[in-house]
C-alpha cells in the first residue's frame, strides 16, 4: 500500500463533469477539507460561493499557459483532471480538441508549476473489447481501442500521451484510473440508458461477461487516488461479473437479438445521419469481453468495493424504476 | 352432469357455478403474479344475473386487462425454460463457467460420452491427486469435442473428480452462439494468460499446444501431431509449478473428418470452412459429429518443478521440454491407434 500523503490544495480541471463536481463537493464536506479550485467553462450551481473558481477553456491555443498561471497562483500541489465527455460527443472535433488536445494542455501545466500529482479519470474501455482479450485484462495489457469508436480512441490516445508524460517526469505521480462501466442512481450515461431501455437490442448470439462498478465507489476511489502516492494506470470494476442475459433478466428487461451484420450496418447509417458513435463504440462491448482485473486497486489504492457488480447493477434498475413514480 | 336442468339447456348447478366463480377467480390471480393490474373485490362491478353472462364477462376482463406482449415474453421465457435454458440466475463464476448450464448439459454429455463415442479411458490412475493440473493432449475434430470429453473423462475417472477447464480457439469464441456456450460448460480462450490465472487459482486446464493446426489437419495426416506451438504450456507449467499430464485421445479425428480446405473461401468468409463428408453441403446436419470410438489415455505425469522458475524463459530448455512432452504423447497417441481394431467398433 501506498502512502498516504493528502494534499493542501486540489485543483480539479472539468469541474462540470460527474466526478469534478461530486468530488469538490464530498472535498468541502469533509474533515479536513483541502483547498479546492475548479476550472472548466462555467461553475456548476452547487458549488457556487464555496471553491475559488477560474473560467478556463482547454480548447484554446494558450490553455497550458493560462492553467499553469492558476496553479501558480493558487499554490496547487495536485490535479484531479476529470474534463471528458460521459458519452461519445457528436462533434468529434471539439470532442478531440478537448480530450487528447486540452489534456496535453493540463499535463503540460502541471509540469511547468509546482503540482506533483496528477489524477486522471479514464475508462477501462481503453482496452477495447476484442475477442481476443484474455478474461481479465490488467493494467499492463496494451490499449487496443478500435479505431472506429472514437470516443474511446481519443480516451486511449490520451493515455498514451500521459504514459509518455510519466515516464518524462518521474518525480510526478500521474495516477490514471480506468473504471469499467459506471451505474447508480444519479449517474446518466448512454451506455446506461441503452442498458436501461424497456427493450434492449442485444447481439444474437453474443453473451459476454460484465463488470459494474458503483458511482460511489468510484468517488471513493478518486478519492484515494487524490490522498495516497499510486502513480500508474489503476482499473477499477466491481467484485464479480454476470453474463449480459442474467444482468438484463434480473433487470426485468426484454431483449430484441439482432445479428450483428445487421445491427453494425444500421448502425452505420444512425451514426452517419445524426454525427452519433459508431456501432463499436457500444455494441462491441456487448460483444466480446472486457472485463478487468481489478486487483492493483486493492494492493495500490487499498480501494475495496462496496457494491459488487451486481449490486452496482440492481442500484441503477432500482431507481430507475422508482423514477417513473416520482 | 347434473340432473337439475334449466329451460334452454343452459343450466348450471350451483356448485358448478362456485367452481367457476373459484377457476376465473384462480386466472385473476395468476394474471397479478405476472404484471396484470391489481383489482380488488370492492372496485369490480356488481356480477350480472346469468353464469353465461358472468363467464363472457370474465373473458372480456381477461382480455382487456391481458398485454398481449407480456403473454408472448412469458411463454417464451416457459418455452426456453422447459428447452433447458431456464431461469438466468447469476450461476456463473468468473470466467462464464454456469454450473446449472453444466448439470442440465450433463445428461447431453453422459450420452456422448456413453452411448455416442462409448470413450474408453485408459490409465486414468495415472492423474496425480492435487490441484492445477496441466492437461496437455493432441488436438483433433473441429469442434472442441475432445476438451469437453477430456473435462468430462477427468471428472468422471481421476481421484479428485475436479472438473478442469478446456482451452478453446479464437475463431470458435468470435462465433456467434459458440462463445456463450463453450463458456457455460467451462471453456476458455485459449492464451497465456488466462491460462496462467486459472492455474494459479489451483483449477485444472486442458490445453492443445497444437491449437488450429491440429483442429483443421487434413484427413490423410491424422494422429500425426503438428508443431506444439512455441512452447508456451511449458512456461506455464514452470512458472506455475504446475504438473503436466499428457493425454492422448484416439478417436476424435473421426468424428469430422477434413477431406479438404480452401484457401480461398476461407479468406472470403474469415472463418476456417473445413469440407467433411456431410458438411457444409448437408447444412446444419453435418455438425453432428460421426460415431467413432474412442479412447482416451492419460500418461505418466510430467514434473517441471524441479529446476528454478527462471528456466520459463530459456528457450532451449522449453524447446526440449516441449519435445519431451510431445514425444510423450505421440507415443500414447500411436499405441491406442495400433491398438484399436476399427473405428467405429469395439
Amino acid at each position: 500500500m501506498s502512502p498516504r500523503r493528502s494534499p493542501r490544495c486540489l485543483a480539479i480541471t472539468g469541474l462540470r463533469s460527474f466526478v469534478g463536481q461530486r468530488i469538490a463537493a464530498r472535498l468541502l464536506e469533509s474533515a479536513n477539507p483541502p483547498r479546492v479550485v475548479g476550472l472548466d467553462l462555467n461553475v456548476p450551481r452547487r458549488l457556487e460561493g464555496r471553491i475559488a473558481f477560474h473560467r478556463v477553456d482547454l480548447t484554446e491555443p494558450t490553455a497550458d499557459s493560462a492553467v499553469a498561471e492558476i496553479l501558480e497562483k493558487e499554490r496547487c500541489d495536485a490535479l484531479l483532471h476529470a474534463a471528458f465527455f460521459t458519452d461519445p460527443y457528436p462533434d468529434l472535433e471539439y470532442a478531440h480538441e478537448l480530450e487528447v488536445v486540452g489534456s496535453l494542455h493540463v499535463m503540460n501545466a502541471c509540469a511547468a508549476s509546482k503540482v506533483r500529482k496528477l489524477v486522471v479519470t479514464s475508462t477501462a474501455q481503453v482496452y477495447g473489447a476484442r475477442a481476443d482479450n484474455p478474461n481479465f485484462l490488467t493494467e499492463e495489457h496494451p490499449l487496443r481501442a478500435h479505431p472506429d469508436a472514437h470516443a474511446v480512441r481519443d480516451r486511449a490516445e490520451m493515455e498514451g500521451l500521459l504514459r509518455l508524460f510519466a515516464t518524462r517526469h518521474p518525480d510526478m505521480i500521474v495516477t490514471s484510473l480506468r473504471p469499467c462501466w459506471i451505474t447508480g442512481p444519479s449517474y446518466e450515461s448512454a451506455a446506461m440508458r441503452r442498458l436501461g431501455a424497456d427493450r434492449v437490442t442485444t447481439l444474437l448470439g453474443y453473451d459476454p461477461l460484465m463488470q459494474f462498478l458503483h458511482e460511489e465507489d468510484l468517488l471513493r476511489a478518486v478519492e484515494l487516488a487524490i490522498e495516497r502516492d499510486a502513480p500508474g494506470p489503476i482499473n477499477l470494476a466491481g467484485d464479480g461479473v454476470l453474463t449480459l442475459s442474467t444482468l438484463l433478466h434480473m433487470a426485468g428487461r426484454r431483449t430484441l437479438p439482432v445479428p450483428h451484420p445487421l445491427l453494425y450496418r444500421l448502425q452505420y447509417l444512425d451514426a452517419m445521419s445524426r454525427f452519433g458513435d459508431r456501432p463499436a463504440g457500444f455494441y462491441d462491448y456487448l460483444r466480446f469481453l472486457w472485463v478487468v482485473d481489478a486487483g492493483r486497486a486493492r494492493a495500490a489504492l487499498d480501494f475495496e468495493p462496496v457494491y459488487t457488480t451486481q449490486e452496482a447493477w440492481m442500484s441503477q434498475v432500482v431507481s430507475r424504476r422508482m423514477r417513473k413514480y416520482r | 352432469m347434473s340432473d337439475t336442468t334449466d329451460a334452454g339447456g343452459h343450466g348450471t348447478s350451483p356448485d358448478e357455478l362456485a367452481e367457476l366463480r373459484e377457476a376465473v377467480a384462480q386466472l385473476r390471480r395468476g394474471l397479478d403474479r405476472f404484471g396484470g393490474p391489481d383489482e380488488t373485490d370492492a372496485v369490480r362491478p356488481p356480477a350480472p344475473a346469468g353464469p353465461l353472462e358472468s363467464l363472457a364477462e370474465s373473458v372480456r376482463a381477461w382480455l382487456a386487462e391481458v398485454d398481449v406482449i407480456d403473454l408472448w415474453d412469458e411463454l417464451r421465457r416457459r418455452l426456453s425454460a422447459a428447452g433447458g435454458r431456464g431461469e438466468h440466475l447469476p450461476s456463473t463464476d468468473d470466467y462464464g463457467l454456469d454450473a446449472e448450464a453444466l448439470a442440465r448439459a450433463r445428461r447431453l454429455l453422459d450420452f456422448l460420452y456413453e452411448r455416442w463415442w462409448r470413450v474408453e479411458v485408459v490409465d486414468a490412475r495415472q492423474v496425480p491427486d492435487a490441484p492445477g493440473l496441466l492437461f496437455v493432449s493432441n488436438r483433433s475434430g473441429i469442434l472442441p469435442y475432445d476438451g469437453l470429453m477430456i473435462a468430462h473423462a477427468v471428472e468422471r475417472e481421476s481421484p479428485r473428480h475436479q472438473r478442469p477447464r478446456f482451452l478453446v480457439a479464437d475463431w470458435l469464441v468470435t462465433l456467434p452462439f459458440s462463445q456463450p456456450l463453450l463458456a457455460r460448460l467451462g471453456g476458455v480462450r485459449a492464451c497465456q494468460e488466462n491460462a496462467e490465472r486459472l492455474l494459479g487459482a489451483g483449477e485444472s486446464v486442458v490445453a492443445f499446444p497444437e491449437g488450429q493446426k491440429g483442429a483443421l489437419k487434413l484427413f490423410r495426416d491424422r494422429y500425426r501431431l503438428a508443431r506444439f506451438g512455441r512452447g508456451g504450456f511449458v512456461s506455464l507449467a514452470v512458472r506455475r509449478r504446475a504438473t503436466v499430464v499428457p493425454v492422448g485421445v484416439v478417436g476424435a479425428e473421426e468424428t469430422h473428418p477434413v477431406l479438404f480446405r480452401s484457401a480461398l473461401v476461407e479468406r472470403l468468409l474469415g472463418v476456417p470452412l473445413p469440407v467433411t463428408p456431410t458438411f457444409p453441403h448437408l447444412g446444419p446436419l453435418g455438425l453432428i459429429p460421426l460415431p467413432s470410438r474412442w479412447r482416451i489415455r492419460f500418461g505418466e505425469p510430467i514434473r517441471f518443478d524441479a529446476g528454478p522458475p527462471e528456466r520459463a524463459d530459456d528457450p532451449l530448455f522449453v524447446n526440449r521440454a516441449r519435445e519431451r512432452v510431445r514425444g510423450a504423447i505421440r507415443a500414447l497417441v500411436e499405441e491406442e491407434v495400433a491398438r484399436r481394431s476399427g473405428v467405429f467398433r469395439a
